[in-house]
């Protein structure tokens, strides 16, 4: 019986398609927005708290600029030696290190890339990498400090030098270094392409001497995170003061759970938004899926009169039209999925072209995100088709039979 | 005649309102229809016929008076309860055809049965013999637009015979189409007479009379027989 509705279903959609496709609009951009935004912020959301939730409770971050704003993360402001200093001289620090980061050509064997390299200060940060970081060697060894030792990420072997491995050589900037290890993954893609240089072999062939986008910083073990935290600040700010003129005296020191919680709290803003502007194109969407039904339910008043005469009930009239308008919602629900997909993978592609963009963004678009989007266009179809179904159902046969 | 009509008409009125006036249509007509018999409902445009078949068919409820079918108070009847008594009872075959032009012929001759929850194959077994006999075993996926007016008029008459009905009502039809296939389905309804089922059909043309066992005469809602 259902089957007969579908059918009288698709052949009116596809006889009206133009005025379909217009209806059909709002549901396709609202499915649209929801599927692209929502599966790259969950991209976003995976790739970041992938990695912040290895990170030890100890562990806080020093980055310059005011509130970690993105821009002052990604727009080369730097700590330098003497805010370092100023971190590893408060109390409560255990360990502050720099850890730059520099896209460099590094050649293997016969071939030549631009590969990202990531410095890690061996001599005082193995440990805090290992035990705090939870970074592990899935071949190899750590690298040990002043050896010339260099560690691959994960996905190194695979997508830069295939094959590369434990043992081999690499030259970069003319100057010659061992691979001791590959690394387990790290939780995303971007690090997980990163060679890990000892800090004083980083110096040397990035030709740096000193600042760093990031100081990852270890708290004396029993010490309070919070007051340690409070502690860098100021001695932070000291040394700020002192450097009058400068233009950036502002940092931001975060814990771990800080910052997770910060992640999240941006994510739920993002996704807020997106749910509410989705909702007014559904709104639009449904107003439009309801007017174009009044209007086939006006069209189609003689058939109507028609079905009714040879035994339609009213159930089998409106669950006619609820079938063609739910078809309709379905219909919109899934291009919207479509090209959200699609606008979610160019939308990791862009990302990934941007070099200032640390975490690389693997859009996830998770199976109740599909489910949910169609299965709401579809009950959003229906509820649309609601009233203009009613109408249809209430028609009186004889007046509907000799309506032209 | 017998003791039970098919269908029976007690003190039929039908009035329309249009705006302040009230426009008495059917002026409390008496009938009894046996099962099996071929009537021709006569009368000139106006006279009130498609409003007298229509309420002998449970497609228009009277205004004043009784309608009983197989005896059943049909005019008691809710309108969910009247299609079901449609579907089950009545075959329409209407002047204009009436078919859904984007359904295939056999699509068209199965709906009345999708309503009356047949099974698929039940349905469209059924469907295709109809058309068979119908001389349409050919043009069954065809549509509508693409037949003419008198295999139109067959479809019709298929999907009117798809739930087996008793009785089939036919509103002028032959309306539509010229004189030879005006015959041609006059000589289709003739066929289902013989079958047994009561047939009534409403015109205004004389012509039609020469089949009918009994012709009924309606002039300003009130009728006459002879
Ligand atoms: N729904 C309606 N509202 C108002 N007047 C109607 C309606 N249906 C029919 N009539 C009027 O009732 C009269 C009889 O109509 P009808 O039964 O269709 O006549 P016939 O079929 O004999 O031509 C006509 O005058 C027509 O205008
Ligand atoms: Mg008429």
């Amino acid at each position: 019986m259902i089957k007969e509705y579908f059918k009288i279903a698709v052949r009116n959609i596809r006889k009206r398609a133009l005025r379909s496709w217009l209806t059909i609009l709002g549901i396709v951009i609202g499915a649209f927005l929801v599927v692209s935004l929502i599966s790259l912020s969950e991209g976003l959301n995976k790739a970041v708290m992938g990695e912040l939730q290895a990170v030890g409770t100890n562990i806080v971050m020093v980055v310059p600029g005011e509130g970690m704003d993105i821009t002052a993360m990604f727009g080369g402001l730097e700590l330098k030696n003497q805010e370092m200093e100023a971190i590893r001289r408060a109390r409560g620090v255990d360990v502050a290190l720099e850890m730059p980061w520099q896209m460099k050509n590094v050649r293997w064997r016969q071939t030549s890339e631009s590969v990202l390299l990531w410095a890690l200060d061996l001599q005082t940060g193995t440990d805090v990498a290992r035990t705090d970081m939870g970074w592990d060697v899935r071949e190899g060894s750590f690298a040990r400090a002043g050896r010339r030792e260099v560690i691959v990420g994960n996905l190194v072997p695979q997508n830069i030098f295939p094959g590369i491995e434990p043992g081999d050589e690499i030259t970069v900037s003319g100057r010659k270094f061992t691979v001791s290890g590959v690394l387990r993954s790290l939780g995303n893609r971007e690090d997980d392409s990163s060679i890990i240089f000892d800090l004083p072999d980083y110096r040397a062939v990035t030709g740096t001497v000193e600042g760093t986008p990031v100081a990852i910083v270890r708290i004396q073990d029993g010490y309070d995170i919070d007051l340690a935290i409070s502690n860098i600040e100021r001695s932070l700010e000291e040394v700020m003061v002192r450097r009058r003129g400068d233009d950036s005296p502002s940092f931001t020191v975060l814990s771990s759970e800080a910052m997770i919680e910060m992640v999240e709290n941006i994510l739920g803003v993002i996704q807020a938004g997106i749910v509410a502007f989705a909702g007014i194109a559904i709104l639009v969407g449904a107003i439009g899926i309801m007017n174009t039904m009044f209007t086939s339910v006006r069209e189609r008043t003689k058939e109507i009169g028609v079905l009714k005469a040879v035994g339609a009930k009213r159930k089998h009239i409106s669950a006619l039209f609820l079938v063609e308008s739910g078809m309709i919602g379905l219909l919109g629900g899934l291009m919207g999925i479509i090209t959200g997909l699609g606008a979610a993978r160019l939308g990791q592609f862009v990302l990934d072209q941007n070099p200032n963009i640390l975490v690389s963004i693997e859009a996830q678009a998770p199976f109740y995100l599909i489910f949910y989007t169609l299965l709401f266009s579809f009950l959003l179809g229906c509820l649309s088709g609601l009233l203009p179904a009613r109408r249809a159902a209430r028609l009186d046969p004889v007046e509907a039979l000799m309506y032209e | 005649m017998s003791s039970k009509p098919q269908i029976k008409l007690d003190k039929v009125k039908k009035t329309y309102r249009i705006g302040k006036i009230d426009l008495e249509v059917l002026k409390g007509i008496d009938l009894e229809v046996e099962a099996g018999e071929f009537i021709v409902l006569l009368g000139p445009s106006g006279s009130g016929k498609s409003t007298l078949l229509n309420v002998m068919s449970c497609l228009d409820v009277p205004t004043e008076g009784h309608v009983y079918l197989d005896g059943q108070d049909v005019s008691l009847l809710n309108e969910d309860q009247l299609a079901g008594v449609r579907g089950r009872k009545i075959g329409f075959v209407f002047q204009q055809f009436n078919l859904l032009h984007h359904l295939s012929a056999l699509e068209n001759v199965t709906l009345p049965a999708v309503f009356q929850g047949r099974s698929e194959s039940q349905r469209k077994k059924r469907a295709a013999d109809l058309l068979e006999s119908v001389g349409l075993g050919e043009r069954m996926d065809h549509t509508p637009p693409e037949l003419s007016g008198g295999e139109k008029q067959r479809v019709a008459i298929a999907r009117s015979l798809i739930n087996d009905p008793e009785i089939i009502v036919a509103d002028e039809p032959t309306g539509e189409v010229d004189t030879d296939t005006g015959k041609k389905i006059m000589g289709i309804l003739t066929d289902l007479h013989e079958e047994g089922r009561t047939i009534i059909i409403v015109t205004h043309d004389l012509e039609l009379v020469d089949y009918a066992q009994r012709v009924i005469r309606i002039r300003d809602g009130v009728l006459s027989e002879k």
